[in-house]
């Protein structure tokens, strides 16, 4: 019943990823090995993370550009601070960071008003130069083996432990969001904010934590990237927010608000991820990433918002002429 | 007086479902409540009936904690409550259908009426299952919102607030877009629900249904209540008397013009609508002569303003025709309507008139832009057209300069009737052209309007302060639910006349009553 709704976005964009695997699949066969597979889809376990995260927001109805600066930032802090031999506050205080950033955004969107899009893009020049500064513009380097290492190690032979945690959170967090009361609250906003203040949900409380979040899981793929990677730049993440909304939409959440789900937004981070890889394969410079990525994000909002306006158009004719009919009834009576 | 015989017939009850005393509320400088005492017992159907602007909804969205009255008191079954959200009202049982259904499209029926509940899904949807055998309502719960009718979102809206066991149900215009046959299922609903000792605000324009469905009637006029009691006290003439000002409130804005009477069997029609179908309008014939100001009268929602924004070729015409003198302007777009020498001043001036941080001069010339078919914008030519309405109009500005946004209300809409006749239309549409501005200005607009009356410009004047239709109009019709249900000449204008057309009585049946 419920599922109805997330359901069919959902397989589309399954639908979409197998199809993309086949197609390139018929071009370089080696593209459809097993090994290829796995490796591709934990490739993208920065993405499916950060992507989660922003769903949140996403579904609420408002935006997120600061994710590429906080696990930019978040990353930085964690490998300083690995580095220097903190493992433990190495992964706590990235944490605190971006809840912290998550809070500000909040603040300033639910609290000062301002559109979520200006502001997250301020703190996302904010946190941007922080890394510089943070890092006086220099690589952070040298991190421990057994730090590196933690992104290596397989479960089950098949996915990476950092893929397998996230697979197990998307899980949790669609239970979440789907049958849990505050989960719900997410969608109810996001689909109609007055409607929903009106049944007594706290819409602006329900805006403010999709924020604390996205914030929360941007730092966490920061800490993924971190380990991944194994050294970070002025510029890690850059970028990463156009790559996690497109694979938000392309998962079938919508920019509007209060459609889509969190299994949506996995789905479309693996997309995500796969695309890099398909130009490979298909003989490509990787250089087309980001304008594919961009092309693919603008055709989808446009359709989107082309069946959004003639719904809402049809919904605002059959009203004014419900109103004629009646008044005819009325008179003759 | 009669109102004031039944005024005193309400008795104050302590112990009643719902009391609100002495509500004020204002926004900004405006009040729109000016202390509003009301009561509901179990069992009650009350209907609130004003005009617009009468401060019904504000009203219900502070009974609703939408708002927060300036002062005054909610009390529930004799309780003080502090409606500071609406999460309290919806705890004490209070619940309110807003005329606009406000469901979740993207979600099925279900998750729209079960959305913030406590209880587990199990149980509710038990509950609402039995609920909806009780009602005999069939309504497949896996739809999603979105594909449902106005009237069946108005069902899932009712549904939601039975569920939570509402004592309180505020209806705010049910029936305003259900057909006949799901308004008599609707009232076999509240006959019901008022059995089972809920009380019911019901929020409607149709006088008629105050006497079918209401056991008590209130009526709610510039933030006063100003007749209440059971409904067997009162008829037609009596509502309509009460929804009508006390004295004549403009009289201070009265203009002395020598009304020169309108030859009509000489001249000919300078704009003609012929059976025009569009939507939110069905069948609309209007004549206009040059010198005349023609009134159209009814209450928001009618279909006046998207009659004349059809015309104006904001949205599609369906069926019928429009004429400029001999021309056929049907289904041109707003830029070809005003080359023809029609213009149109929107009713809602901060969404659609007003270029808020742009000065004055800018203001007035812009809609020129599209007539003068240079690519420059001539400063000179600006400085005089615009500087000739400060004059003309009086508007009280600093300077051409002046940003539009500072001027008060009353010179905000001098400004934009300029803009309209800056491009010289020989039509003019005015919707609600005082709404909102003080009687001082209003006078102005008023002389203005004249003025431009003996200039022989042919003038459509929507309103809905019938008062302003009386004094200015030299014919009017009515707008009734999209169609014209009444047609008045010069000496049929009256309030009475206007205000029972606009809703939907005829005078047949005040004749009877």
């Amino acid at each position: 019943m419920r599922k109805q709704l997330n359901i069919p976005r959902a397989t589309t964009s399954v639908i979409f990823l197998v199809l993309m695997f086949l197609g390139v699949g018929l071009v370089n066969p080696r593209f459809l090995s097993f090994s290829n597979i796995l490796l591709t889809l934990n490739s993208g376990v920065v993405y499916t993370v950060v992507a989660i995260g922003i769903a949140f927001v996403i579904i609420t109805g408002e935006i997120d550009v600061s994710v590429g600066a906080t696990l930019g930032l978040t990353a930085a802090i964690s490998g300083t601070l690995v580095r220097d031999g903190h493992m433990f506050l190495g992964i706590v205080v990235p944490l605190i960071v971006g809840i912290a950033i998550g809070v500000i955004n909040g603040f300033g969107v639910t609290y000062l008003k301002i559109p979520s899009i200006i502001m997250t893009l301020g703190t996302n020049g904010i946190f941007r130069g922080m890394i510089y500064v943070y890092t006086q513009g220099k690589w952070v380097e040298n991190l421990p083996i057994n730090f590196k290492g933690a992104s290596q190690s397989l479960i089950f032979g098949t996915f990476t432990r950092f893929y397998f945690f996230t697979l197990v959170g998307m899980v949790l967090l669609y239970f979440f969001m789907t049958k849990s009361r505050p989960g719900r609250y997410f969608r109810a906003v996001g689909d109609n904010p007055n409607g929903a203040n009106l049944l007594g949900i706290p819409v602006q409380g329900t805006k403010f934590s999709a924020f604390v979040i996205s914030g929360l899981f941007a730092a966490i793929g920061g800490l993924m990237y971190a380990c991944r990677v194994g050294f970070i730049t002025p510029i890690a993440g850059m970028g990463y927010e156009m790559k996690v909304i497109a694979a938000c939409v392309l998962g079938g959440i919508s920019l509007t608000g209060g459609v889509g789900s969190i299994v949506g937004a996995t789905v479309g981070a693996a997309i995500m991820a796969s695309i890099s890889r398909v130009l490979v394969f298909l003989g490509f410079s990787s250089d087309y990433d980001n304008t594919i990525t961009g092309i693919l994000l603008i055709i989808i909002v446009v359709f989107d918002a082309v069946i959004q306006k003639s719904s809402a158009e049809k919904m605002r004719k059959q009203r004014l002429a419900a109103k004629i009919v009646q008044g005819e009834e009325v008179t003759d009576a | 007086m009669l109102k004031d015989k039944v005024f005193a017939m309400e008795e104050k009850k302590s112990s009643s479902l719902l009391s609100v005393r002495s509500i004020t509320k204002s926004f900004h400088t405006n009040k729109v409540l000016k202390g509003i005492d009301l009561d509901l017992d179990e069992g009650d159907v009350l209907a609130l009936i004003g005009g617009n602007g009468a401060g019904k909804s504000t009203l219900m969205k502070i009974i609703m904690g939408i708002y927060q009255q300036d002062s005054g008191d909610v009390y529930l079954s004799g309780e003080l409550i502090n409606m500071s959200k609406p999460s309290v009202a919806l705890a004490h049982g209070v619940y309110l259908v807003p005329q606009e259904p406000m469901l979740f499209p993207n979600m099925s029926v279900e998750e729209n009426i079960m959305m913030g509940f406590k209880e587990s899904p199990k149980e509710l949807q038990k509950r609402l299952a039995t609920l909806m055998q009780q009602l005999d309502w069939k309504i497949d719960v896996n739809r999603k919102a979105e594909s449902l009718s106005i009237a069946e979102q108005q069902l899932v809206e009712i549904l939601r607030g039975l569920l939570r066991e509402s004592r309180i149900l505020i209806l705010d215009e049910p029936t305003s877009s259900l057909t006949f046959n799901e308004v008599q299922a609707l009232f076999k609903i509240i006959e019901d629900l008022k059995s089972k000792g809920i009380g019911i605000i019901y929020i409607t324009h149709r006088l008629n249904e105050v006497f079918t469905i209401a056991n008590r009637v209130a009526i709610m006029r510039d933030g006063l209540i100003t007749l209440s009691g059971p409904v067997t006290n009162f008829d037609h003439e009596m509502l309509v008397e009460g929804l009508l000002p006390d004295a004549l409130t403009h009289q201070e804005t009265k203009v002395v013009a020598e009304i020169k009477p309108i030859e009509y069997d000489t001249m000919k029609p300078i704009f003609k609508v012929e059976n025009l179908c569009g939507n939110g309008f069905h069948n609309i014939n209007l004549q206009l002569y040059p010198g005349e100001i023609l009134g159209l009268a009814g209450v928001v929602g009618a279909g006046r303003t998207e009659l004349a924004t059809s015309i104006f070729g904001r949205d599609e015409i369906i069926s019928g025709k429009v004429y400029i003198g001999e021309e056929d302007i049907t289904g041109m777009s707003t830029r070809e309507v005003m080359i023809h020498g029609l213009n149109y001043v929107p009713e809602d001036r901060y969404a659609h008139g007003i270029f808020g941080i742009s000065d004055v001069s800018v203001n007035t010339t812009s809609s020129n832009l599209v007539k003068k078919g240079k690519f420059f914008v001539n400063d000179k030519d600006e400085k005089d057209i615009t500087q000739r309405y400060i004059d003309l109009f009086r508007t009280k500005v600093t300077g051409q300069d002046q940003i539009m946004g500072s001027l008060s209300g009353g010179n905000q809409q001098k400004v934009v009737i300029a803009r309209a006749l800056a491009t010289e239309p020989r039509v003019l549409i005015l919707d609600e052209p005082t709404r909102g501005i003080d009687a001082g200005a209003r006078g102005d607009v008023y002389s203005i309007i004249h003025q431009l009356k003996s200039q022989g410009l042919a003038i459509l004047l929507i309103s809905s302060d019938f008062e302003e239709i009386v004094e200015l109009s030299d014919r009017a019709h009515s707008m009734y639910f999209g169609r014209i249900n009444g047609e008045f000449s010069k000496n049929d204008i009256t309030q009475d006349n206007l205000m029972a057309a606009a809703f939907g009585v005829s005078k047949r049946r005040i004749a009877n009553a």
